[in-house]
């Protein structure tokens, strides 16, 4: 018989999202994560102290040569993060077909994956060949081309892993994007510099003597860049203005702005600032990743096996539960060295238990579920019940909450930074923030204001998406708020 | 109730093992390993072959050589309240006195073998004279001692130099940094006059003395040692065998302090500030949820709500930092004071203020410490009122549908009592849970206030531990914070059973 | 023992019910569709020592109409439409909260379905009882207790004086639902609404709980409504059987009458689909193929001429002309002491039946 006043069912996430989307801050901060998402990819080609173009100038004022340096300094990773974004973010928006929104957001997002990981492969292997230390870890992301072979060899390496991964589509439809993909990584690795060639100072000097004609990036300060003559310098002035500056007047140098000031080395506020998207964004998203994937995997074990197996690793979480994590996560970033990897690998080790207990909470109670005994006693391999069964329906806490575990991931960060244990050579909101208050006694507001603004909103954002998401997703509140 | 707590108390030994242990790994597997804040220190001085002798007795000295396993297995046997082994003696200054160490091996025995060994003669002397001659024996092979690994180090050099002089192929066999392992050199031939080769036989030389000396001094100091000079350390139940005692957490390699003198100054400090945030956390979250439960979807509920996760987004450092620099900082505001527990006349300060003969008002000594504890606090809790006030709010709205609260309103109970006495009392229940999770987080928290405002507390302590390296502080911080965090958490369960009729622990 | 006392000295006068709802109708907020209208125009009596059974599927508003008589009805979201509810010639829904306070629990009692929930784990049963009776009668604690042990007695509570001290998670299902009962009985209410008071006991538990309640209904002359789906309670314990289908009375009649002669088809759904021991079948029938049939709505016949019964899911067709569109419902009593809801058409319209009032014998 039918209910009176029954409504048309619509899809668990659909109806999610639509809930979502009601909540003005949500959206509001979906917003302000795109526009750091956009700073984050897009920082190299807006704030950079390479010359776009640079011409040599003769004597009389001839072109000799023309060089591009910023297109040199771009590394591997960065042309690849520009590229997907430029083309794949309209393609999700715009594209039309058989797959739908979702499908084109997994597929943008895998074969991404898929060129950076060809990407990290191959300068890893360069890296291992040349012997280096752990200290010299950072350099995978600004590594000089390797030769072509390992390039070549890392690149067929992730293809074939990538035509490996089980999903449903068939593999005649797959081939043709991953080899794409393989193609770009092996491109872009093999191609793209990432060399610094020319010397800031010099081309300063030269474009105030008239020897060269330099095209500069939007913001024409890197995060890098750093004057012992430009220290302190508050927002908008103009750097002929700042007195021990002064000689610059008249030159193209000395009409720049410093748009949001100078820190206590004498580097770009607002330039750094841009950079340090990068950092927040790929700590917050990775670190996080790394927790999920570890705290779902020891949960759905400790749910679905019971027994020993949940009291052992019950015992574990409860150890990391009842310590201060933020003080051990001190001690790690205090004594290993310091680089966004190790970071993002120990934030991601250390608060993995919030995914874990929802995961064996979640399980445990889908474990004694009717379609999940239905599932076992037809006969499926343990393997099907577990991630065809179990997992889509008991991951929803831990997805939701991932939200919140960003926002935390990002403070986490921006508070090692400010402590002096952040990555090294590394724009950091957390790290101008520290030299705001400097050992002179004299407090910088504008290095507290805008980093401070910057950490503050992408923190909020990230807590009012959980937020709202929560309030759409949870059952529980739901039935409350009727 | 007992047997619980007794098991609970003993769960906590493996979880603070845990904890430590893996700090401990962390330490050692940093580039430099345990001993980098020594290097920097050794640094300072001139001559390289000076650096490197100083280098190898530190090392001894602090048990770095061996494998990170036993040195952890070394510190637990310190840290551990029960005993193995001869018991150690205390001081009259307070510090423990351990049986003198057996001295490492000499090296290359199978080209320069090693003295034979002897047995000194001395008769301990009694009363007095004991201790006297104890303080002589004990500096004397303290010194000898160090000589001695000084010159097992001058003699890995000399054999470095030798390897170098001998070129290809030896020389691959050399590591990268630091001097030759004997070890890797077995079968090299030793015949010869090479000025390099005379040098090593002078060092090889040298070391034999040099450890003949020392295994003097030492078998004398281990008999003085043994016949008691001071008093035994700890409960002994079997003589040099088995004793029970405090946990000794060594001394700070950095500050050449006890490590224990340190933390018992810092961490009540710590404490203390946690457990003002604590009470003002509750105060403000707990009546603001439960506000928020009764009059939910309304104003009140939907500003409190924005308001906490506003506050609840803003990171400590930047709070810290807005609040030095605006509130503290004399180019504006210079309300507050930036640094520090006290000002620096506090000692000087009656405990509650008074105003003079002359009208002069004097804040006094528990103001002055409010005063400077007032940002600190304010950094810390409020961070806690968006988690708290939310949990507040879900479990009153939780138990305000639940079918208890259905019957006490048939019953006719008014809507206050119905408020308080029902659903408040009920959601207790999961707010003593929320201390468990809420708890380590402040602690982690104040370590960066602490930091932020040059607190003299646990935080201070471990960020200036970890600048310079030093094990043991590390450590014996971790330890400490664990274990309070841990003891919390095992209060926070008593109340729960206090107030959780139906939670019974047998 | 007001209510007892009227009843003896009016006994030769037409009693009044002690309650009655009249035409009651409840709607609540559905956040972003329409209004969700829970109880449509819903009336009953109960009379003293009368057992009223309120019998429907889960909700068809039963619950509702017992909650609203308490103001037990959160609002917002719920809200009441329409109607009264006349208990001791005031209305319920429009008492003041205050004096609602002296109702609920004085006067009118109400257990629920879930005696594992229904008590608060915090306190012990004592004090669970104590409070309702410190509420209600002006007594010292002391009083309160000795009350409150009376009462655990009388519902077969072995030691109370002992168990008072109690917590509910030391008490079983069935003691709880006795615990609950002595609260409910501890202030001598005229009325008691007993909400499927044994749905989450088993068989024996159950009919014990029936049993005492019937006892104490007899001792103290009480009035009850037991809102149950089970008939067999129905037919062991009740007086008159209100039967309700989506929020309206489908048909309202003395028990025995009732069982033997169901008028409205849904009502004979709800019979025939009962499996008997006497006869033989292939299959049940169920309630849905009874109700389908047309044959099931004709040769009914009330005072006024023939009426069609209604069915909210009836074809288009088969209904007859309304007399009012936004009122398609009217409660008739087609023979005496029989109600059946029918559709309203211009004949019934102009012949109105009395309310459902059915006094004991």
């Amino acid at each position: 018989m039918r209910g009176i006043g029954a409504q048309e069912a619509k899809g668990f996430w659909a109806d999610a999202w639509d809930r979502v989307r009601r909540r003005p801050g949500a959206m509001l901060g979906m917003a302000w994560i795109a526009v750091m998402g956009f700073f984050a990819v897009f920082a190299p080609l807006m704030a950079n102290a390479h010359p776009i173009r640079l011409e040599r100038l003769g004597p009389d004022g001839q072109v000799l040569s023309v060089e591009w340096p910023l297109f040199a300094y771009l590394s591997p990773t960065d042309w690849l993060l520009m590229i997907a974004t430029a083309f794949g973010v309209p393609w999700v928006f715009l594209g039309s077909g058989r797959l739908g929104r979702a499908g084109r957001i997994g597929v943008l997002v895998g074969l991404s994956m898929q060129a950076g990981a060809t990407i990290v492969l191959a300068a890893l292997l360069v890296w291992a060949a040349e012997g280096a230390g752990i200290e010299s870890l950072e350099r995978l992301t600004r590594l000089d081309a390797g030769p072509w072979p390992l390039v070549l060899a890392s690149a067929v390496l992730v293809a074939v892993l990538a035509m490996a991964v089980p999903i449903a589509a068939p593999l005649v439809r797959r081939i043709g994007p991953i080899l794409g993909a393989a193609a770009l990584g092996f491109a872009l690795s093999w191609l793209a510099g990432g060399q610094s060639l020319v010397n800031h100072e010099q081309v300063i000097l030269d474009e105030a003597a008239g020897k060269v004609r330099a095209t500069w990036t939007l913001i024409p300060w890197s995060s890098q860049y750093t004057r012992s003559d430009m220290v302190g310098i508050p927002p908008g002035t103009r750097v002929a203005d700042w007195e021990k500056t002064a000689s610059f007047k008249g030159t193209p140098f000395g009409e720049r702005r410093v748009l949001l000031g100078t820190d206590a080395i004498g580097g770009d506020v607002l330039g750094q600032m841009l950079w340090a998207c990068r950092l927040s964004i790929s700590i917050g998203l990775v670190s996080t990743g790394i927790s999920v994937v570890l705290g779902v995997t020891i949960g759905a074990l400790m749910g679905f096996f019971g027994g020993w197996v949940d009291l052992l690793l019950y015992r574990v979480v409860e150890i990391f539960m009842s310590v201060p994590t933020l003080f051990v996560l001190i001690v790690a970033a205090g004594v290993l060295p310091r680089n966004t990897y190790v970071m993002m690998a120990i934030i991601g080790f250390f608060s993995w238990t919030g995914a874990a207990r929802f995961t064996r909470a979640e399980f445990l109670k889908l474990r004694k579920m009717d379609f999940v005994q239905a599932a076992q006693a037809a006969g499926l391999p343990v393997r099907a019940v577990l991630f065809r069964h179990m997992l889509p329906n008991g991951i929803t806490p831990v997805l939701v909450d991932a939200s919140f575990a960003i926002a935390a991931a990002i403070t986490i960060e921006a508070t090692l930074s400010f402590l002096g244990l952040g990555p090294d050579g590394q724009a950091s909101w957390g790290k101008l923030l520290s030299s705001a208050t400097a050992a002179t006694g004299t407090f910088v507001w504008w290095l507290a204001v805008f980093p401070g603004l910057a950490i503050f909103l992408s923190v909020l954002s990230y807590n009012m998406l959980g937020e709202a998401m929560r309030d759409a997703i949870d059952p529980k509140l739901r039935k409350a708020a009727h | 109730m007992a047997t619980y707590l007794l098991r609970r108390l003993l769960l906590m030994i493996p979880t603070v093992l845990g904890i430590t242990l893996m700090v401990f790994l962390l330490v050692a597997l940093a580039p430099g390993g345990i001993g980098a804040g020594l290097a920097v220190q050794g640094g300072q001085m001139s001559d390289t072959s000076k650096v490197a002798q100083m280098q190898a007795y530190l090392e001894d000295r602090y048990g770095l050589n061996d494998n990170v396993l036993v040195q952890y297995a070394r510190w637990l046997g310190r840290v551990s309240p029960l005993k193995f082994g001869t018991t150690p003696l205390v001081a009259p200054t307070g510090d423990l006195v351990r049986e003198p160490r057996d001295l490492p091996e000499p090296v290359m025995m199978w080209a320069f073998p090693a003295p034979a060994a002897f047995l000194v003669q001395y008769t301990p002397p009694s009363g007095e004279a004991l201790v006297e001659d104890f303080k002589r024996l004990q500096r004397d092979a303290e010194g000898t001692r160090r000589t001695y690994v000084g010159s097992v180090r001058g003699m890995k050099d000399a054999l470095a130099d030798h390897v170098r002089a001998l070129g290809a192929p030896w020389i691959s066999r050399l590591e990268p940094k630091g001097g030759a392992d004997p070890e890797r050199f077995r079968d090299l031939p030793l015949e010869g006059d090479a000025p390099t080769l005379i040098k090593l036989r002078a060092a090889a030389a040298t070391m034999h003395v040099a450890w003949s000396d020392a295994e003097a001094a030492r078998q004398r100091a281990t008999i003085a040692f043994l016949a008691r000079p001071y008093p035994a350390a700890g409960f002994e139940i079997v003589p040099n065998a088995f004793s029970l005692g405090a946990p000794d957490f060594g001394v700070a390699f950095s500050r050449n302090r006890p490590v224990w003198d340190l933390i018992a100054t810092a961490l009540p400090v710590t404490i203390l500030i946690n457990f003002i945030a604590f009470p003002i956390i509750y105060l403000v979250a707990v009546p603001t949820g439960v506000l928020a439960s009764v009059r939910r979807g309304g104003a009140f509920d939907v500003i409190s709500g924005l308001m906490f996760l506003l506050l609840y987004s803003v990171p400590v450092v930047l709070t810290g930092v807005f609040a030095i620099g605006f509130l503290a900082n004399n180019q504006y505001l210079g309300w507050f004071p930036v640094s520090g527990l006290h000002d620096s006349a506090a000692a000087t300060m009656t405990f509650m203020p008074y105003t003079d003969v002359a009208g002069t008002w004097h804040r006094g000594w528990l103001l002055d410490m409010v005063w400077h504890l007032a940002l600190p606090v304010l950094c810390l809790v409020y961070a806690g009122f968006a988690v708290l006030s939310k949990q507040t709010r879900a479990a009153m709205l939780e138990n305000f549908s639940s079918d208890y609260v259905r019957t006490a309103r048939a019953k006719g109970v008014p809507s206050r009592d119905v408020i308080i006495s029902h659903v408040l009392r009920n959601s207790l229940l999961p707010l003593i849970t929320m201390f468990v999770g809420i708890f380590p987080a402040m602690l982690g928290g104040s370590v960066v206030v602490e930091r932020i405002f040059t607190i003299p507390g646990m935080g201070s302590l471990v960020i200036e531990a970890i600048n310079l390296r030093d094990r043991e502080l590390i450590l014996a911080n971790t330890f400490m914070i664990s274990s309070v965090s841990l003891l919390a958490l095992l209060l926070a369960d008593i109340l729960y059973a206090l107030c959780d009729p139906r939670v019974a622990y047998d | 023992m007001a209510a007892h006392d009227t009843i003896v000295t009016t006994a030769s006068k037409p009693i009044e019910p002690l309650m009655s709802v009249e035409d009651l109708a409840v709607s609540f907020d559905n956040g972003s569709g329409p209004r969700i209208q829970a109880v449509a125009g819903v009336s009953m009596s109960v009379y003293p020592r009368q057992t009223l059974a309120v019998v429907g599927e889960s909700g068809c508003g039963k619950s509702v109409t017992a909650m609203s008589s308490m103001q037990l009805i959160p609002r917002p979201p719920g809200r009441f439409d329409a109607g009264r509810i006349m208990f001791e010639c005031r209305n319920l829904l429009e008492l003041p909260e205050r004096e609602m306070l002296k109702v609920r629990g004085g006067k009118i009692a109400m257990i629920f379905q879930e005696p594992m929930t229904s008590l608060n784990p915090v306190y012990t049963i004592g004090d669970q009882i104590m409070e309702a009776v410190l509420l209600h009668q002006a007594v010292s604690p002391d009083e309160a207790a000795r009350i409150a042990i009376k009462a655990m007695a009388d519902v077969g509570i072995r030691d109370p004086e002992s168990r008072m001290r109690a917590y509910p998670h030391q008490f079983s299902g069935g003691m709880r639902q006795r615990v609950m009962i002595a609260m409910a009985l501890a202030c001598r209410p005229d009325l008691l609404l007993a909400d499927e008071p044994t749905t989450a006991l088993d068989v024996t538990i159950q009919k014990q709980i029936l049993e005492l309640l019937r006892g104490l209904q007899h001792s103290t002359g009480m009035g009850m409504m037991l809102i149950t789906h089970n008939l067999g309670v129905v037919a062991e314990n009740a007086d008159v059987v209100c039967c309700m289908y989506a929020g309206r009375v489908v048909e309202y009649a003395p028990v025995t009458e009732l069982f033997d002669r169901p008028l409205h088809p849904y009502t004979r759904g709800l019979f025939r689909c009962i499996p008997g021991l006497s006869e033989l079948r292939n299959r049940l029938v169920t309630v849905e193929e009874v109700v389908a049939d047309p044959r099931e709505y004709q040769g009914l016949r009330s005072e006024a001429g023939p009426v069609v019964p209604w069915w909210p899911f009836m074809d288009q067709s088969q209904r007859p002309a309304l007399d009012d569109p936004s009122k398609p419902y009217a409660l008739v009593e087609v023979s005496p002491n029989r109600w059946v809801g029918c559709w309203r058409t211009p004949e019934v319209a102009r012949n109105p039946s009395r309310p459902p009032r059915i006094a004991p014998a």
